[in-house]
């Protein structure tokens, strides 16, 4: 198998607000991602799994280059996120509740745009925004404003613009997170036809049926440590997933469920 | 260079189909034109031109025998007390009083001239017209003095006066109503789409910092020259109007060469006041953030355009000090005084101190500490 991303000992700690310091009490900086190292293959869907605050975004927000490791690296299709940012961000596409796009414009304004910031042809947007508009029913509400969409409607949109450049690398951070039975349905479908067209995923979440349902492999994160990695099939081989997760839970902090 | 102008197109797009946007480019220049026009109307009616025979009215106090033909070329009048004529003066009742001393005619010819007082109100217009008539004719004999004591002889009321010092307000006008157009929207475009989460949407696709920067940095100066100029332009066209009241700049016998100066400033200080709100906006986490933090400076850059007044023989290298050189070069070039190397110099540093905040702003747009604080 081929290997599209190594990530080697990355490392993240973020200073506490003063106030939360200033009585001399805790650490002033907190670890959000410690030493963290993992590979992930070509066309597969790789999943991060781990309860919130583990990291897991920490760690997706320093692939897509958004913030830097303080130590350590990752390799996105052999370019550096720390040396080489705009060769990786060109490989990457990161769809994040994080990311935002702006109300006043349109998704064909947009689609446009972001395809422009990425430096595609004219010709290649156009028929791109028509299939993918298409697929995802979008042509319905292409020109209404983005800021009178529904939530669902909007992360159908955020999901097309974050992938208009066609990118074989694609990180969704809880892709799923407030959407409709019918909404998330497609877009879980949406990631099974990108694995079928030779993309990698890279999925962060806290829900084990996703998981269950669409991952090739899985790394367990807590507390900021790689817990676990492995496929699916030999996670689950014993016990379920989650079963597995919260006996690698207590394992790690000491803290029965 | 090719995305500068994709960032470029999206802010305009942002600013153009948005209805209150549009109406703030035209708001400030309406206003000042209405505001400009009521003053000049205002003014015009409080004092009429003088007609070719108008005739202005005096009050002479020991006025001497000999002297007795001066009273042919005024309308004499009389009042109970001296004191009564000069109140009847600042009032506008009566033009001017012409006070004689007690032992004129003893003085008169002798090595310690007489003094005699002429009594006026410079906000009236015939009030000065007769002190000019009063004063041609008795210089004319040219043996004594007037005025040269230490006393208050315009009459003038004090409130009247303060009118007249608008022509020196213009350039802090201008100031004012630019640092409006770009605090309308600085904190926006930059603090806005950080606290949304846009921005960050932004940062995650190829293009360059600076292309990032410099896209925000030109379509705001669009924005803020457009509101400036039609503000600018509620200005020009106010002018015959306000200057047939009390003002004359002699706006329309300006040539190409002046607007030429002018319009060079306006874009100078405009980017150096958008590059400057934008540094701002970029440290601030939020749109209130950065109103809090571009409003002090807003206010010093207002009173920087205020203080040039006040440097009645500006040496050139003032002209190099942000915001004062330019409100001195503004001042310079709408009294026709200005100094081409001086204007030169005011645009060239206004240029170069923005160019200075692109750069830093480049280096902020990097650092995640900055563009990602919630």
């Amino acid at each position: 198998m081929e290997e599209i991303l190594k990530v080697d000992g990355l490392t993240k700690s973020f200073k506490q607000p003063k106030k939360l310091f200033k009585k001399a009490e805790g650490p002033h900086n907190v670890t959000a991602v410690d030493n963290l190292s993992f590979i992930a293959f070509k066309g597969e869907i790789f999943g991060l799994l781990g309860p919130n605050g583990a990291g897991k975004t920490t760690t997706l927000r320093m692939l897509a280059t958004l913030i830097k490791p303080d130590s350590g690296n990752a390799f996105v299709d052999g370019k550096s996120i720390v040396s080489d940012e705009d060769a990786v961000r060109r490989k990457i596409g990161f769809l994040t509740s994080e990311l935002k796009l702006e109300d006043a414009f349109t998704p064909d304004y947009l689609f446009d745009f972001f395809s422009g910031l990425y430096g595609i042809e004219k010709s290649v947007v156009q028929s791109r925004k028509f299939s993918l508009f298409q697929k995802f029913g979008i042509d319905a509400f292409k020109y209404q404003k983005y800021g009178n969409l529904s939530t669902g409607m909007k992360q159908k949109v955020a999901l097309v613009v974050s992938i208009a450049h066609d990118p074989d690398f694609i990180i969704f951070d809880e892709p799923t997170n407030g959407l409709d039975v019918l909404t998330a349905r497609v877009v879980t479908d949406f990631l099974q036809e990108l694995r079928a067209d030779g993309k990698t995923i890279i999925l962060s979440t806290h829900i084990f049926s996703l998981v269950e349902k669409l991952c090739d492999r899985v790394g367990i994160i807590i507390g900021g440590k790689l817990a676990a990695i492995d496929t699916l099939a030999n996670l689950t081989k014993d016990k379920s997933l989650e079963d597995t997760f919260f006996d690698l839970y207590e394992g790690v902090t000491g803290e029965k469920i | 260079m090719k995305n500068v102008l994709l960032i470029i197109k999206k802010e305009f797009n942002r600013f153009f189909k948005d209805k209150r946007m549009v109406l703030m480019i035209f708001l400030p220049g309406v206003l000042i034109f209405c505001l400009y026009t009521l003053i000049g109307t205002v003014m015009e009616n409080v004092s009429p031109t003088i007609p070719d025979d108008y005739m202005p009215s005096a009050y002479f106090y020991r006025l001497p025998d000999d002297f007795n033909d001066m009273s042919d070329l005024f309308k004499p009048q009389e009042y109970d007390s001296l004191e009564d004529a000069k109140s009847a003066v600042t009032s506008g009742d009566l033009d001017i009083v012409v006070e004689f001393p007690a032992d004129f005619m003893d003085k008169y010819g002798s090595i310690t001239p007489p003094d005699v007082k002429i009594y006026y109100n410079s906000s009236n217009e015939t009030s000065f017209a007769g002190y000019s008539l009063a004063t041609a004719v008795l210089s004319y004999l040219n043996a004594f003095t007037i005025n040269s004591s230490a006393d208050t002889f315009d009459l003038v009321d004090a409130d009247e006066q303060a009118t007249s010092i608008l022509a020196m307000l213009i350039p802090m006008l201008m100031f004012s109503l630019l640092a409006s157009s770009c605090i309308s929207v600085a904190p926006e475009a930059i603090a806005g789409e950080k606290e949304r989460g846009t921005m960050a949407t932004m940062l995650i696709t190829p293009v360059k910092r600076i292309e990032i920067v410099l896209g925000k940095i030109i379509s705001l100066s669009c924005y803020a020259i457009l509101s400036g100029l039609v503000s600018f332009l509620g200005v020009i066209l106010a002018l015959p109007k306000l200057s047939g009241g009390l003002v004359n700049l002699g706006a329309f016998s300006y040539g190409a060469g002046t607007y030429f100066m002018l319009f060079g400033l306006i874009i100078s200080i405009v980017l150096l006041m958008i590059s400057a709100f934008s540094v701002l906006s970029t440290l601030a986490k939020s749109v209130k953030e950065a109103s809090a933090y571009i409003g002090p400076l807003m206010l010093v850059i207002i009173l920087l355009g205020m203080a040039s007044m006040f440097f009645t023989n500006p040496s050139v290298g003032l002209y190099a000090i942000p915001f004062i050189g330019s409100g001195i070069a503004m001042s310079a070039v709408l009294s026709m005084t200005a100094s081409v190397v001086g204007v030169l110099l005011a645009i060239l540093a206004n240029l170069v101190l923005a160019a200075l905040m692109v750069v830093l702003m480049g280096f902020m747009f990097k650092k995640e500490n900055i563009m990602l604080k919630k």
